[in-house]
């Protein structure tokens, strides 16, 4: 095990990530969803990105076009944001209702 | 605790109304907090971790944190090195970005709060259609 190469790895992506897109959106999800279900997703999903990163390598971008999986991704956001912003859309104000 | 309080504090004829009262209580309390924290999980653990993880999975994939993983893990002997360095900062991002949501939805009304995370998501959305755009 390197432990220069892991501490440099980490201050590398650590200030790359301060406030990127996938923090941003940690931050949002997390405001008004369960907390720990946020955390476990974004976590795990970053997990696997970077575990492809090592494993597959130059090989990923060629098995998943980048460009499509963008567009899918963006078409997630925009569905999470439009349920937030409905109007009415399932505000906790009468949780009752739901059970 | 109450129940060793209550019969010297309050002499045998008060007891049972007494004790009537606050296990009436309790069991509202314990009850309405119950059924609140029921339905916030069941509404949306399972639906929660798999939007998120499906939409951050997607928005990062091929994004430069992969990239630049990838590009040290290529030059250095020790690629494990590299994916647990970076495995501990993006743990660490998202626990820093989840602890700020929660001290945001402490401080701000819920309905402020859903249309801010609702614009910042909406912004997401865009610069990724942005970056799609510009390949």
């Amino acid at each position: 095990m390197d432990w220069n190469l892991l501490g440099i790895t980490f201050i590398t992506v650590f200030l790359a990530e301060l406030g990127d897109k996938s923090q941003l959106a940690a931050i949002a999800l997390s405001s008004s969803n369960s907390p720990r279900a946020v955390f476990l997703g974004s976590a795990a999903a970053l997990l696997l990105t970077s575990l492809l990163g090592v494993v597959a390598g130059a090989v990923a971008p060629q098995l998943l076009p980048v460009r499509l999986v963008k567009a899918i991704a963006a078409v997630g956001f925009a569905i999470l944001a439009v349920r937030l912003l409905w109007p009415n859309a399932d505000l906790p104000q009468n949780p009752k209702e739901i059970l | 605790m109450n129940l060793d309080i209550l019969p010297t504090l309050s002499g045998e004829s008060t007891t049972p109304p007494l004790v009537e009262a606050q296990t009436d209580s309790f069991i509202v309390v314990g009850d309405s907090s119950n059924t609140q924290q029921l339905s916030t999980k069941k509404k949306s653990f399972g639906a929660v971790f798999g939007s998120t993880f499906f939409t951050i999975f997607l928005a990062e994939f091929g994004d430069k944190t992969q990239l630049s993983t990838l590009l040290m893990s290529a030059k250095s002997q020790s690629p494990w090195s590299v994916f647990l360095g970076s495995a501990a900062a993006l743990i660490t991002t998202s626990l820093l970005g989840v602890l700020l949501g929660q001290w945001l939805a402490n401080r701000v009304a819920p309905k402020t709060i859903k249309t801010l995370a609702g614009v910042t998501l909406l912004l997401i959305s865009i610069t990724l259609f942005w970056d799609v755009a510009q390949f």
